[in-house]
């Protein structure tokens, strides 16, 4: 009997599961974002509710970039008292689906606001089958918590519009959980018992059971670091796309965890300049080897190329035909696929600025040009004809290589409207379009 | 007029109408086809139109030509000679044992210049039923609604008048057009397993209520290729043109002047050489103004048959607004590079796709360089096959094979002959080029 009172009495006694993860509770906040739209051609507000951490005592608090971002216009938070207040965007790595925020201290200080912060843990050291908890607002069901374990510590997945049109997942990997992650748990913690982040949940399989995504708090402690102190993230970009030599050893002769294998090489890339080509396998980067064997391995080698600083020169070993060769290139700056976006409410039609990786992605000749993203119905883009997807390359005879041509005609329209004429790219038909007040 | 008038006008002009069936074999299957056509001369030729062959198929793909005559179960061998790109028609010729129950269209077209339909003119056709049905002949009647130039005279009646690429005749009997093709009825019908029963759109493809007037066919009867892709093809190398509308016309302060834009001027063309350039707005040729048309894009047809009623070496001056400048260009067509219906291919059985001679309109779709015309191009692949398992997706360019550049087709068939041969082979490994990107493929084969 003495041995069962033992063992009843700590349960009994316990109220939590630790002091930590209380305060993991009391750190995570859920987010109410108010995001403006263009993609009907007219402004719209869009809301929608994701979760938080918060990292420090001046009010870092930790999410998706696909909760918040540069088109968030108003950001709320809630604290785990139930108390209410704003907060801005310090910054977002749409590569990592990460984004830092401020409490609006001012306003929390007058108001006698109090909050606690969560703490990293390291999710290097974490093991499969680990128990581990997510914590968040699913469906809007503020401070939800779900357990389970880490089902896969080093899970490989990119998506070249993954994060609201951007690209994500080429520069880590990712923690797989079971733990249940729905909608709204988005930039919430994952954390183990003693309650420290070991990850923030990012994205689950819709319609699977329970196969949920968390960034490793190793690569949220960098991205953290780069965004307090600079605002956003600068990677180099080469223009090599990689594939695992998963089964192609043998064809290229290399020896097995030997090299990585280039898929692809971007048109007008440093990687072109430097003359490297697809099958090529690199077996080296500035004199460290490089094992790209499985999908996997190759985020880790992606970063390590993106983390030099921008301009390097980076030396490749690499494999061709049986023998080795040396190749230098010098690193240009890694730009998004996603331009500028804005909207005329005069003529209903909301565009998007042609980037370089957008132009490349397509095969347009250069990056000239701002992508239709919505038209609205009944307003003169519409009656004109233009559609989604249409390429503006030049209006009233001017090529459109910035968003500033468009607004520079689009204010004179509105202070006398008139014909005006557009250019425009569909597939690759350039038609003239008159539209008209 | 009366019934038996009209029943002795229809029997014999009957016998201007055929039906034709043709297999499309591919390294797949084997699919029958049926057009109808018409009977143009004392030969025993006939035309079927533009939309009854698939140009994409390969010329060596089609075979088995058949004419019926109508009413008759049994099918005749005949020939095909050919397209002609000028008017779109496919020819065949039928064979000497039923010319004798053949009589060429023109025997009805009366003398003189063809007569122009009138509006409201009563006008009728005929249609032939379905190959269960023996293709048994019928009549259509209606009145003429509309006559427009789209960009050739058109009449539409008001309702089908005759089966595509059969003829049409006036209240005398005589010919007044050939049915046109592409112009089927559309209508709704409401679907009876949907319980909401949602409207669904049909398409009459066995009848139409256009014709294309006597005056526009008539002269073109004697067009017979002299091959069956038609060559020599002329060729300008205006890609993408499009049309001008009456308001960018306004805004560039031509009036009322019709034009086209040019998208893209192809490497290497006879466009290119005259010093046309993408985004020039043709405005006119050999110093006529382009007409206009409604709707606007029928200047675009009027335009490419320009260029198809001449031949390779002619010479075509093109008016052309530039920015603010008007120019003259003189431009002397070409015979079209290869296409891809002419392109060589090999289907490899093992590894499960067919290789195609990359040809020049491969490039142009892949927006490479049109000078350097290597590689191959994955035609077809089987479902399932190794090559499917790895990856390789119909139109990928294979630049590669097993690490070793492909200069050519003949090259790429060699390689990929012994690779099959060798029974010992575990893989072999393609570079392909898709979308501007490329991949490495490793296609196993044991």
């Amino acid at each position: 009997m003495a041995a069962v009172a033992l063992l009843l009495a700590p349960v009994a006694a316990r109220a939590s599961m630790s002091g930590g993860f209380d305060r993991l509770l009391d750190s995570v906040v859920r987010i109410d974002v108010r995001e403006l739209n263009f993609e009907e051609g007219v402004r719209r507000i869009d809301a929608s509710i994701g979760s938080g951490v918060i990292l420090s005592q001046d009010g870092l608090i930790l999410t998706n970039a696909h909760v918040a971002g540069p088109k968030s216009v108003e950001i709320n938070v809630t604290l785990s008292n139930l108390e209410r207040v704003g907060a801005r965007l310090v910054g977002w790595d749409h590569w990592t689906d990460l984004s830092l925020l401020r409490i609006n201290l001012d306003d929390a200080k007058r108001r006698g606001l109090a909050f606690k912060h969560a703490e990293f843990g390291d999710s290097d050291k974490l093991y499969v089958g680990e128990t581990v908890y997510a914590v968040g607002t699913p469906h809007g069901l503020t401070r939800t918590v779900t357990r389970g374990i880490i089902s896969n510590n080093n899970r490989y997945f990119e998506d070249t519009e993954g994060v609201d049109g951007y690209e994500t997942g080429n520069f880590n990997t990712w923690l797989q959980t079971d733990a249940a992650i729905n909608p709204g748990n988005s930039g919430g913690p994952l954390v183990t018992e003693d309650g420290r982040i070991v990850g923030i949940t990012s994205r689950a399989y819709l319609g699977a059971n329970n196969l949920g995504f968390a960034i490793p708090s190793t690569t949220a402690k960098r991205i953290v670091d780069g965004l307090v102190r600079d605002g956003s993230i600068t990677r180099s970009y080469v223009g090599i796309v990689p594939k695992a030599l998963q089964d192609l050893e043998g064809f290229y002769d290399v020896a097995t965890n030997t090299g990585m294998l280039i898929d692809s090489v971007e048109v007008d890339s440093p990687a072109a300049a430097a003359g490297l080509r697809a099958g090529d396998i690199v077996l080296a980067i500035d004199g460290r080897k490089v094992d790209g064997r499985f999908p996997e391995q190759l985020p880790p080698i992606e970063n390590l190329i993106a983390s030099q600083p921008v301009g390097s020169q980076l030396e490749l070993t690499y494999k061709r035909a049986g023998a080795e060769s040396t190749a230098t290139l010098l690193t240009a700056k890694l730009e998004s696929r996603m331009g500028e976006e804005w909207v005329s409410d005069a003529w209903g039609i909301g565009l998007r600025k042609v980037s370089r990786a957008f132009a490349r992605e397509n095969q347009l000749s250069d990056d000239t040009g701002a992508l239709v993203i919505g038209v609205q119905q009944g307003f003169p883009a519409d009656v004109a004809g233009l559609q989604r997807g249409d390429i503006v390359t030049k209006i009233n005879q001017v090529p459109v290589d910035s968003l500033d041509v468009v607004r520079a005609v689009d204010a004179a329209y509105s202070a006398k409207p008139g014909p005006t004429l557009f250019e425009v790219q569909r597939e690759r038909r350039v038609s003239l379009i008159v539209l008209k007040p | 007029m009366r019934a038996s008038d009209l029943t002795a006008l229809w029997s014999e002009r009957v016998k201007c109408t055929v039906a034709v069936e043709y297999v499309t074999q591919t390294e797949l299957e084997r699919r029958p086809t049926i057009a109808y056509g018409t009977v143009v001369d004392s030969a025993g030729t006939i035309i079927l139109p533009s939309a009854a062959i698939d140009l994409r198929i390969s010329p060596k793909q089609i075979k088995d030509f058949k004419v019926y005559l109508p009413g008759d179960p049994e099918g005749y061998p005949a020939q095909y000679l050919g397209r002609d790109a000028y008017t779109g028609w496919h020819f065949v010729r039928a064979g000497a044992s039923i010319l004798g129950r053949l009589v060429p269209v023109t025997a009805f077209a009366g003398s003189g210049p063809p007569r122009e339909p009138e509006l409201g003119e009563l006008v009728w056709g005929i249609g032939l039923r379905n190959k269960d049905e023996d293709f048994t002949p019928y009549i259509l009647q209606s009145h003429v609604a509309l006559i427009q130039a789209l960009p050739q005279q058109t009449a539409i009646a008001q309702q089908e008048v005759a089966g595509p690429g059969l003829p049409v005749f006036d209240q005398d009997g005589r010919f007044a057009g050939l049915g046109a093709s592409s112009f089927g009825q559309t209508f709704l019908e409401f679907s009876g397993d949907d319980r909401g029963g949602a409207p669904i759109m049909l398409v009459n493809l066995e009848e139409s209520s256009a014709f294309l007037v006597a005056s526009e066919v008539l002269p073109y009867f004697g067009r017979i290729p002299k091959n069956v892709v038609g060559r020599p093809l002329s060729w300008l190398g205006a890609y993408g043109l499009e049309p001008m509308d009456r308001e960018v016309a306004a805004f560039l302060k031509l009036q009322s002047q019709s034009g086209a834009v040019v998208s893209e001027v192809l490497e290497g063309s006879p466009a290119e050489k005259a010093g046309l350039k993408a985004r020039d707005i043709i405005l006119g040729v050999d110093g006529t103004p382009l007409p206009r048309f409604r709707p606007d894009r029928v200047v675009v047809d009027y335009v490419e048959r320009l260029i198809a009623v001449r031949s390779p070496g002619d010479t075509m001056t093109l008016s052309v607004l530039r920015g603010a400048d008007r120019i003259e260009l003189k431009a002397t067509l070409a015979d079209e590079p290869r296409l891809v219906r002419e392109a060589d291919r090999t289907y490899f059985e093992k590894i499960g796709f067919t290789a195609r001679e990359f040809v020049y309109g491969d490039a142009v779709a892949r927006h490479a360089r049109t000078s350097e015309l290597d590689g191959v191009v994955a035609h077809l692949v089987k479902p399932n096959s190794p090559a499917d398992i790895a990856g390789l997706r119909p139109d990928d360019w294979i630049k590669e094979i097993d690490g070793a550049e492909i200069p050519d087709f003949a090259s790429a068939v060699e390689k990929l002959t012994e690779i099959e041969k060798d029974p010992t082979r575990a893989e072999t490994v393609f570079l392909v080029s898709r979308g501007g990107d490329t991949a490495v493929l490793r296609i196993k084969l044991r």
